[in-house]
């Protein structure tokens, strides 16, 4: 209760947070500049007009401040008292986008409100960050039970199923990122296990033939019966365990991932995902999902990569300088400032700059987790380990992305991609983050 | 303690998860940037720098008396390269220097600008160092000459920072005139989507010595997806070299003029017109119209080369036979049966009533289908190819070979073909049931009119490169004699009674010369909707005057449906004889032939050869600018490239042949006598041909004819 009579906003704000949150921003900044930037601009005054890339991105981080000012001079029940409702007031902007959404890009999931583009879709993991932390911390929630899981899966694949509806895959992907969070809150082992199987079989079933991998399966499971013929008395259990995992297997690898590649993701997505690992599609005449973006050749999807792949090559180890990068200054990478921003700092600045990038960025992400190992309340617990999942998903996926380790799905890197509603939203999350940390010695529920 | 546990590895994981995750990121990164780096760089560097093509200027097509038919007229796109260094010496003392001067010359050029606004965009481009500022497009030469004079322009390239692109346009400075002929080069994009150019006419047919060669300039890439040219890498194109038709500007004149007139008139459908200089086979005029829908004509077929069913101007060809073959003799007589004979089952039909006598001469003078229908049956029924032989003979059976492309084929039925009937024969003497192209009817009365010796048609008189002749067409026999001396006299008296008492009788009465020819009516299928809808090609086929023949003409003529006046004397006559009066004015005064003007030249092509020091020396007295990539040696010639004369070297060396195409003949003299040589010259002026190519061996007295224009 001291806070409230001595209201200080300063008081139990982590600095280190603050501090690395702007370095991010700043470089964010230089690099949006140093593609935008043409000989001969006025610096100063192209930074003020608000017409170029830059200077738009200045106003957002003013904007975001005076966000974060007026969140860490919110009380921090506030955020678990109406954690529920922003989650409600979210599917319901989201379900309000089918009606009256507008045709931007390719995308089905933005509604036009005057100059300003909503994506509902970007809303949505704060709210759904409040609404899980808010349920994991209910003194009902007893998360040993599996009807427990079950209800905080149903939280964040809900808005993840409706945003796919909205062909924005990649968005939804990030949702998945809260099973982290669920994870350190006692998610089973097995939930894990299980989950990291299904990734490989799937990664297996898009690298391999589907004859020789079912070879590989059917032997795995002989072998399984083979050794653990001696070590069980329960023979007949172990072979009924062993058939039935075989089958779902088998069942995965020859009919859910065919089906997921022909009938939910769109053809370009696939297209990206085969060109990554380096293969033909082999569904590309059975997909009958209608995309936005044409297909035309393979190409063309790697075509991103490729120059992305260039701008980084020709960065080398200290780079080529600030300004001095051709590649990423002469408009060869597409989505320079957005996605592919990356790219700007491994040209310029080379793998020096890279590292460096790297090294605030799992700084802030261990400084996150670290935050919320020292949290009393649950509730801001599961926040900031949520802050920390999507952070790190968005910069693994982005980074990974640009470096063609991973499909090019379109999701910012936080704080430095250009872009209004990203990096609004994410300073958000951070500035509720350092709101609850603030107050890390109250017990919220 | 088993909570606590359980939590910890959770935590490790995680922070495990995210150190490895980093591990993998920068192993990547090290992987692109230091083992892959050097191929990556390379790829950069090969995306910053594209070759374009230079587009070689086209060639020109002249008429033989000079004028251009066909030409490029260059445009010039001006850029600025603000941050050319000369412009910006001392801070930009040359641009502020010269930019109110600049400013103003550029309204008075350009008056869409005022002075303030030039200024204004002038200073602004400085400012933002722009490297490749469009500044106007589309100048004329005379505008970029006039720009060319301005100041800071005229300081150069380096200093003024001024870039010039030049496109070029395709004109026709005589619009309509032999417009199919002479042909089009215009460009369209194909179904790849890849900008091709599509030709017709002599732009096709000699499309490869039009086209030149392009260059190649490098150019580099700077920011804003803009391409700027790489100094000093550049491979100058080869400018397409010029063509001299045969085609000569006034007859064409006269020939459009009179067919237009004619198919005005009447509303023909369309109508064809060429005229053949007799002693070569040149074709003097060719034109071609069409009616279009608002009822305006238009070149837009090449109806000359076409072939269709001649009617009778083909009778000429049944009236040599006979005569050949010695079978009649022109006062025989002959029952015209009062117009109408049945043979085989069907009837052939005189558009007029002659009664039923007549001799064969009054028979052919009146285009009676009847009679020769009679006396071919008379005389080939029993052996067709007697009669077909001599149609081959006559090569009318395949095409006159002219150097256009896209001449139709001719249909010459046999007794073998399928299609032969007991009728074909009768119908093919009055020039049906086969089909020849008006061009080739004409090269069979130009041979009439040549004494017997037929030519070849042609359209190009020389391929030209900078005013030289690399490629001369000669006038072609095809057909020593296509006839008897005896038989020749016959015909002419025919094709010449036609004129004086036969169907065109009326036309030429009163005319100061005599004409000689055949008139044609022939009743044309059209289409599905067979010979119903009494469509008439009329033609009339002859030559001028009858006693020194100089030019042949064909005129044909398709009238619309059911026309009121269809005869070939009605309708193609008077667009010959308005040709034929307005020729015979025009060379009334000259006993034979016309004089042909010399040559002129435009200056965007010349050669001058001789010693190199004399050809600088007079450059730099006259004051003009020029390119110097002549080695130390004694002998040069000078040309032009893009308007700019360059200077280069000649290698001359002993018993070899020298190019002297180009000097003057002072310097010829001096270059072969010193050789040995024996040179005869004729004309004045500059050497165009030798008739020892350059670079062959040569031995001393050996004659070299040299001819200077």
């Amino acid at each position: 209760m001291n806070n409230q009579r001595n209201p200080t906003i300063s008081k139990g704000v982590d600095t280190t947070l603050i501090w690395l949150y702007l370095l991010l921003v700043a470089i964010g900044l230089l690099s949006i500049f140093s593609v935008t930037y043409r000989e001969g601009d006025d610096v100063l005054r192209s930074f003020l007009n608000f017409k170029t890339d830059y200077s738009k991105q200045l106003i957002f981080f003013a904007a975001s401040l005076l966000l974060g000012l007026f969140i860490l001079l919110t009380d921090s029940k506030f955020f678990t008292a109406t954690a529920n409702i922003w989650y409600a007031f979210g599917i319901l902007l989201l379900l309000l986008v089918f009606p009256f959404h507008t045709n931007v890009k390719g995308t089905e999931s933005i509604i036009k409100l005057g100059g300003f583009n909503l994506q509902p879709a970007e809303l949505m993991k704060l709210f759904v960050c409040l609404a899980l932390a808010k349920y994991l911390s209910r003194v009902e929630t007893d998360f040993t039970k599996t009807s427990s899981h079950l209800m905080a899966a149903g939280i964040l694949m809900l808005p993840a199923l409706i945003t796919v509806a909205q062909k924005e895959t990649g968005l939804a992907l990030v949702f998945l990122a809260f099973f982290l969070v669920m994870f350190r809150e006692g998610l089973p082992a097995g939930y894990l296990i299980v989950g990291f199987s299904l990734a490989v079989l799937v990664v297996a079933t898009l690298l391999l033939d589907k004859n020789v991998l079912a070879v590989i399966l059917t032997a795995i499971a002989i072998l399984t019966i083979y050794f653990g013929w001696r070590f069980t008395r329960q023979r007949r259990e172990l072979v009924i365990i062993v058939a039935v995992v075989w089958a779902c297997c088998v069942g995965v690898q020859r009919f859910a991932v065919p089906f997921i590649f022909t009938k939910v993701l769109q053809k370009h997505q696939v297209e990206r995902v085969f060109s990554l690992i380096g293969r033909e599609n082999p569904y590309a005449k059975l997909n009958t999902v209608e995309g936005d973006e044409p297909v035309t050749v393979k190409k063309d999807t790697d075509y991103n990569v490729r120059q992305s792949k260039i701008a980084i090559g020709s960065g080398g180890f200290a780079g080529r300088g600030f300004l001095k990068g051709t590649q990423t200054r002469f408009d060869f990478v597409p989505e320079q400032r957005t996605d592919f921003i990356f790219c700007t700092i491994g040209e310029g600045f080379g793998f020096i700059g890279c590292v460096a990038v790297l090294g605030i960025y799992i700084f802030l992400l261990l400084r996150i987790v670290n935050i919320a190992e020292r949290q009393r309340s649950v509730f801001s617990r599961c926040y900031a380990y949520g802050v920390a999942s999507v952070f790190f998903f968005h910069i693994a996926i982005n980074i990974c992305m640009t470096i063609g380790l991973a499909p090019v799905i379109g999701i910012p890197l936080p704080f430095i991609s250009y872009g209004g509603t990203s990096l609004i939203s994410f300073s958000t999350m951070l500035f509720i983050l350092v709101r609850l940390d603030a107050d890390r010695q109250m017990v919220l529920r | 303690m088993e909570v606590k546990k359980d939590i910890l590895w959770r935590v490790y994981l995680c922070f495990l998860g995210i150190v490895v995750f980093s591990i993998v990121i920068l192993g990547r990164a090290v992987y692109i940037q230091q083992v892959q780096g050097a191929f990556w760089r390379e790829q950069a560097k090969e995306q910053q720098q594209k070759f374009v093509e230079i587009d070689a200027q086209r060639g020109t097509i002249y008429s033989e008396d000079g004028r251009m038919l066909s030409t490029s007229t260059p445009y010039f796109d001006i850029y600025i390269d603000f941050a050319a260094d000369g412009l910006r010496q001392k801070n930009g003392q040359r641009f502020e220097n010269n930019l109110d001067s600049l400013s103003l010359g550029l309204a008075m050029l350009f008056p869409e600008k005022s002075k303030a606004s030039w200024r204004r965009e002038l200073k602004n481009g400085y400012q933002k160092k722009n490297r490749y500022y469009l500044l106007k497009k589309n100048l004329t030469f005379q505008q970029y000459k006039q720009l060319r004079s301005l100041p800071l322009v005229r300081e150069g390239k380096n200093k003024s920072g001024f870039i010039a692109e030049v496109k070029d346009k395709r004109l026709n400075p005589f619009g309509l005139l032999a417009n199919r002929t002479i042909g089009l080069s215009r460009e369209y994009i194909d179904s790849g989507g890849i900008m091709r150019n599509m030709n017709v006419g002599l732009e096709k047919t000699y499309d490869e010595h039009l086209r030149g060669e392009s260059g190649k300039r490098l150019m580099r890439k700077i920011a804003a997806g803009v391409f700027v040219p790489v100094d000093g890498s550049e491979i100058e194109p080869q400018n397409g070299k010029d063509i001299i038709t045969t085609l000569d500007v006034n007859i064409q004149d006269i020939a459009e003029n009179a067919l237009l007139n004619v198919l005005t008139a009447n509303e023909c459908e369309y109508g064809t017109c060429i005229v053949m200089e007799v002693a070569t086979g040149k074709i003097k005029a060719i034109a071609n119209l069409s009616r279009r829908e608002d009822g305006s004509y238009w070149e837009n077929y090449n109806y000359a080369v076409q072939a269709s069913e001649p009617g009778s101007t083909f009778k000429l060809v049944t009236m040599l036979s006979l005569l050949e073959d010695q079978l009649i003799t022109l006062q025989q007589h002959i029952n015209l049966e009062g117009g109408s004979w049945n043979v085989n089952g069907r009837t052939v039909y005189d558009t007029e009533d002659h009664g039923t006598d007549a001799t064969i001469k009054e028979a052919f003078e009146h285009s009676s289908n009847v009679g020769m229908a009679k006396l071919t049956m008379t005389y080939y029924a029993k052996n067709p190819n007697r009669f077909i032989d001599h149609i081959k003979k006559l090569r009318l059976d395949q095409p006159t070979g002219i150097d256009l492309l896209g001449e139709g084929k001719p249909v010459i039925k046999t007794p073998k073909s399928r299609s032969w009937s007991a009728t074909s024969l009768p119908w093919m003497s009055f020039g049906y049931e086969l089909m020849v192209s008006p061009l080739q009817t004409l090269m069979l009365y130009n041979a009439i009119a040549n004494d017997g010796k037929m030519m070849k048609p042609y359209l190009v008189n020389s391929v030209q490169e900078n005013g030289v002749k690399i490629q001369e067409n000669q006038p072609q026999i095809v057909e020593e004699a296509v006839c008897s001396p005896k038989t020749l006299k016959l015909l002419r008296q025919c094709l010449e009674g036609v004129c004086e008492q036969g169907t065109a009788a009326e036309l030429f009465s009163g005319a100061p010369y005599r004409a000689a020819g055949k008139t044609g009516t022939a009743l044309m299928a059209n289409g599905s909707r067979g010979y119903r809808d009494h469509i008439y090609q009329s033609s009339f086929a002859g030559y001028f005057p009858a006693e020194h023949p100089q030019y042949s003409c064909i005129v044909v003529i398709r009238n619309k449906p059911f026309a009121p006046v269809y005869y070939g004397a009605k309708i193609a006559g008077p667009v010959f004889k308005e040709i034929a009066d307005k020729l015979y004015a025009l060379n009334a005064d000259q006993s034979r032939g016309l004089k042909h003007m010399a040559l002129k030249k435009d200056s965007s092509h010349y050669l001058y050869a001789g010693s190199t020091e004399d050809i600088k020396e007079v450059l730099e007295k006259l004051k003009i600018k020029y390119r110097d990539s002549a080695k130390a040696d004694e002998w040069g010639h000078m040309y032009a490239v893009n308007y700019q004369p360059v200077v280069s070297h000649r290698k001359i060396a002993n018993n070899i042949m020298p190019d002297i195409r180009g000097m003057g003949i002072k310097d010829a003299l001096f270059l072969l006598e010193n050789r040995k040589m024996k040179v005869v010259f004729r004309g004045r002026g500059k050497v165009v041909s030798q008739s020892i190519e350059p670079g062959t061996y040569v031995s001393n007295h050996q004659t070299v004819t040299l001819e200077l224009n």
